[in-house]
């Protein structure tokens, strides 16, 4: 069915795996998303959202009440956004977490516009990837994710990019999509592709932005 | 050139809008006609109405958004503007569907193309879904009056570079091109029209049918979603409505109950057959929510030498019509040729890609040039469409399954925009696909687009138009509503959207929606004063 050559290397024998890996799973992914849902329900706060996030030294202290995201969908998503966004977060210690946490925070904002039925496949994803025994299992990540070392984060998202399994490819662009559109959309990171924003002839001339 | 607000003015002159995140405790209201939607179908057809003499409800899941809202920022506009802040999916996942949830809905947002619908899209209904008296010769009247209330012309200004391209490209290999007409007066060319136009320039249903309604005495409920029809042996009793709070998504539990003689709904090809499911309307040889079509989109972007700013400028003002029917209607999937405007959080979402090669993509915005391919579906047997169907909580959902004769469409339209783009001038191109990467040579291109997998996901796919569901048609077996938009069992219901195509148009949908919702409006006028 897929008898064309790839262009990256190495990307058969881990088509091979995800296939191998996914049959044998195959029924037993369902009952594992399944049982996740379970654990987290009565684990109780589990799937709580993060409300207001403490300073604990990494993370800004910041004003911005959480409504979906939970504590532990922002440990997953301070691992993966130095993968997804790369070498276009600013590397001082400072900035660079405050450029994490801001777009953590847009991430949320924006799943809650989502609505209902997307934050409820979301909340399966999410769940999917910070439940210990699918993370390990499905998503092949043996760290915790705050253990998990950008390297670790990159590998999981191209096994997720090149996979033949069209869920996991509905993860990876579910998850760079989000977390892309969060950080190159937001106005302090337009100089980053090269937008100037919207004209500034237009922006003095028009009544919308007389107050601001 | 004018900065009247006419949204701003009309709601301090008096006019009736209300917030549904205003009200307080329950409450019901009645009228002639409840209309539900305030797009291009609802929006005409409640001026239209409103102007007869009849008194008019129009009812808006979404928000009252207008001029002071429209700042040109992506983020804001996707999370306010859109259904479900940009999110909505096919069920899947594989197909990402660009959709208004607003007052003038999709039109609020639209790029603004102004195109007939095609005299083969009309033929063919006429042919083989009876409806003769929709042909290119009957329409055309209507077409020309609604090119007139929404001042739609061919573009006069130059295109923008991301358009030239798509000219450049056409002219170098022969293929037909011609200018976009565009719904807009005194344009100030700034390409924000995705975002809800900030100098009022759009003529949408919002700067024109809906102000045309309210002068005239409609009452406009927003932020408020018609949850279900009511009926009373056989005909609609009422509609039953919930309130959202000001941020658009949390319900506030408040209950609209809106009586009315005849019910209009236009809450769009996803929307308007939900809301008939969730009400249980009649629907024996179950057609409802059946035939969906979307338009498939694929996209290529191109690295230009020049300059592009394709964020800058009218989004849409060349197409070419070469694929279209080329293979005659029922041929071989037939596609129109468009650019779409690309502003930094919409690129980033819509080219697939992490890390290093996400910024190297991005970083060359600038000078990025795209084209996309609008599949004409539905004019096929392997062309079926998709599904529309609730989900437990009612919401609707779209299954759209891509068959292999869309599939091969969409392989032929990546070939033909990277042709165009080379042949425009382009560095190197790339395909809108999981394993596509920068092809440096058309010839280059031309080996890899044959390699790539046509399979969901793997390769992106779009949507901004949603067409059927509730398809017209003359034999009441295999459609929910005649050429008039008139349900087939229930008689004081209509539907006046473009969940009523029976196939897709062929081209950019908001002109087949005005035009046809006008001429249905003028007909249910005569009928209800009569």
């Amino acid at each position: 069915m897929h008898s064309h050559t790839h262009p990256s290397s190495g990307r058969s024998q881990l088509t091979d795996l995800d296939r191998r890996s996914f049959l044998k799973t195959g029924l037993g992914g369902a009952l594992i998303l399944g049982t996740v849902s379970i654990t987290s329900g009565l684990s109780g706060c589990a799937t709580q959202p993060a409300g207001r996030l403490s300073d604990d030294g990494l993370r800004m202290k910041t004003s911005y009440q959480f409504r979906f995201l939970t504590g532990d969908d922002i440990a997953l998503f301070e691992a993966l956004l130095p993968a997804i966004i790369g070498p276009a977060l600013p590397e001082e210690h400072q900035t660079r977490s405050r450029a994490v946490v801001g777009t953590i925070e847009r991430i949320d904002a924006g799943i809650h516009k989502f609505g209902p039925a997307n934050q409820r496949e979301l909340r399966r994803l999410f769940d999917l990837l910070t439940f210990g025994f699918t993370r390990i299992t499905v998503a092949r990540v043996w760290s915790r994710w705050p253990n998990a070392t950008t390297a670790e984060a990159d590998a999981f998202l191209e096994r997720w990019r090149t996979s033949r399994i069209g869920l996991f490819n509905n993860g990876y662009i579910a998850l760079t999509k989000i977390s892309n559109v969060a950080f190159y959309g937001y106005r302090d990171h337009w100089h980053l592709s090269g937008y100037p924003g919207p004209p500034q002839y237009a922006v003095d001339a028009l009544p919308q932005f007389q107050n601001a | 050139m004018s900065l009247t607000d006419r949204i701003a003015q009309g709601l301090k002159s008096g006019w009736n809008v209300t917030d549904g995140a205003s009200l307080a405790e329950n409450q019901s209201a009645e009228a002639d006609v409840v209309i539900i939607g305030t797009g291009a179908g609802g929006g005409t057809t409640a001026e239209i109405l409103a102007r007869s003499g009849l008194s008019v409800i129009l009812v808006e899941e979404g928000r009252l958004h207008y001029q002071k809202d429209f700042k040109m920022d992506e983020q804001s506009a996707y999370a306010n503007l859109y259904q479900e802040g940009m999110g909505r999916v096919t069920r899947d996942g594989a197909i990402a569907i660009l959709q208004g949830r607003c007052v003038g809905g999709s039109t609020t947002v639209n790029w603004t193309s102004s195109f007939r619908t095609p005299a083969p899209t009309l033929n063919y209904w006429a042919e083989t879904f009876g409806l003769e008296e929709l042909r290119p010769d009957a329409m055309a009247p209507w077409f020309d009056g609604r090119e007139e209330r929404h001042s739609m012309a061919p573009w006069q200004v130059p295109p923008n570079i991301n358009n030239d391209v798509l000219r450049q490209g056409c002219e170098k290999l022969g293929y037909s091109w011609q200018i976009i007409p565009r719904n807009v007066k005194g344009c100030w060319n700034l390409g924000y029209c995705g975002v809800g136009c900030p100098t009022n320039a759009k003529q949408g249903a919002l700067m024109t049918t809906i102000p045309g309604a309210l002068d005239n005495n409609a009452r406009l409920f927003h932020s408020l979603r018609a949850d279900r029809l009511v009926m009373k042996q056989d005909q609609i009793d009422h509609l039953e409505a919930s309130a959202f709070a000001s941020d658009g998504i949390t319900p506030t539990g408040i209950r609209v109950t809106l009586k009315a003689r005849h019910f209009v709904v236009a809450a769009s090809a996803i929307g308007s057959p939900a809301l008939l499911l969730r009400s249980d309307i009649p629907d024996p040889n179950h057609c409802l929510g059946k035939r969906s079509f979307i338009h498939p989109v694929n996209a290529t972007v191109a690295q230009m030498p020049q300059r592009v700013d394709p964020y800058y400028g009218a989004p849409q003002s060349i197409y070419s019509d070469e694929f279209n029917f080329r293979n005659g209607i029922d041929g071989p999937a037939g596609y129109k040729l468009e650019v779409p405007p690309l502003h930094p959080g919409m690129s980033s979402g819509v080219i697939p890609g992490h890390g290093e090669s996400q910024i190297n993509n991005m970083t060359g915005l600038p000078h990025m040039q795209s084209v996309i391919a609008l599949l004409r579906d539905g004019f096929h047997p392997e062309s079926p469409g998709g599904t529309v169907s609730l989900r437990d909580d009612g919401s609707p959902v779209l299954d759209y399954p891509v068959t292999d004769y869309l599939w091969s469409g969409v392989r032929d339209a990546f070939h033909t925009m990277a042709e165009i783009q080379f042949a425009a001038g382009a560095e190197k191109v790339r395909p809108m696909h999981l394993d596509a990467a920068w092809y440096t040579s058309w010839a280059k291109a031309k080996v890899a687009i044959n390699q790539l997998p046509m399979a969901p996901h793997r390769v992106r796919l779009f949507t901004a138009h949603q067409m059927g569901g509730c398809a017209m048609g003359s034999d009441p077996e295999t459609s929910v509503v005649n050429g008039f938009g008139e349900h087939h069992q229930i008689g004081n219901l209509s539907v006046h959207d473009a969940s009523i195509f029976p196939t897709s148009i062929g081209a950019n949908p908001q002109l087949s929606v005005y035009a046809l919702a006008a001429r249905n409006s003028t007909r249910l006028a005569q009928r209800l004063t009569g």
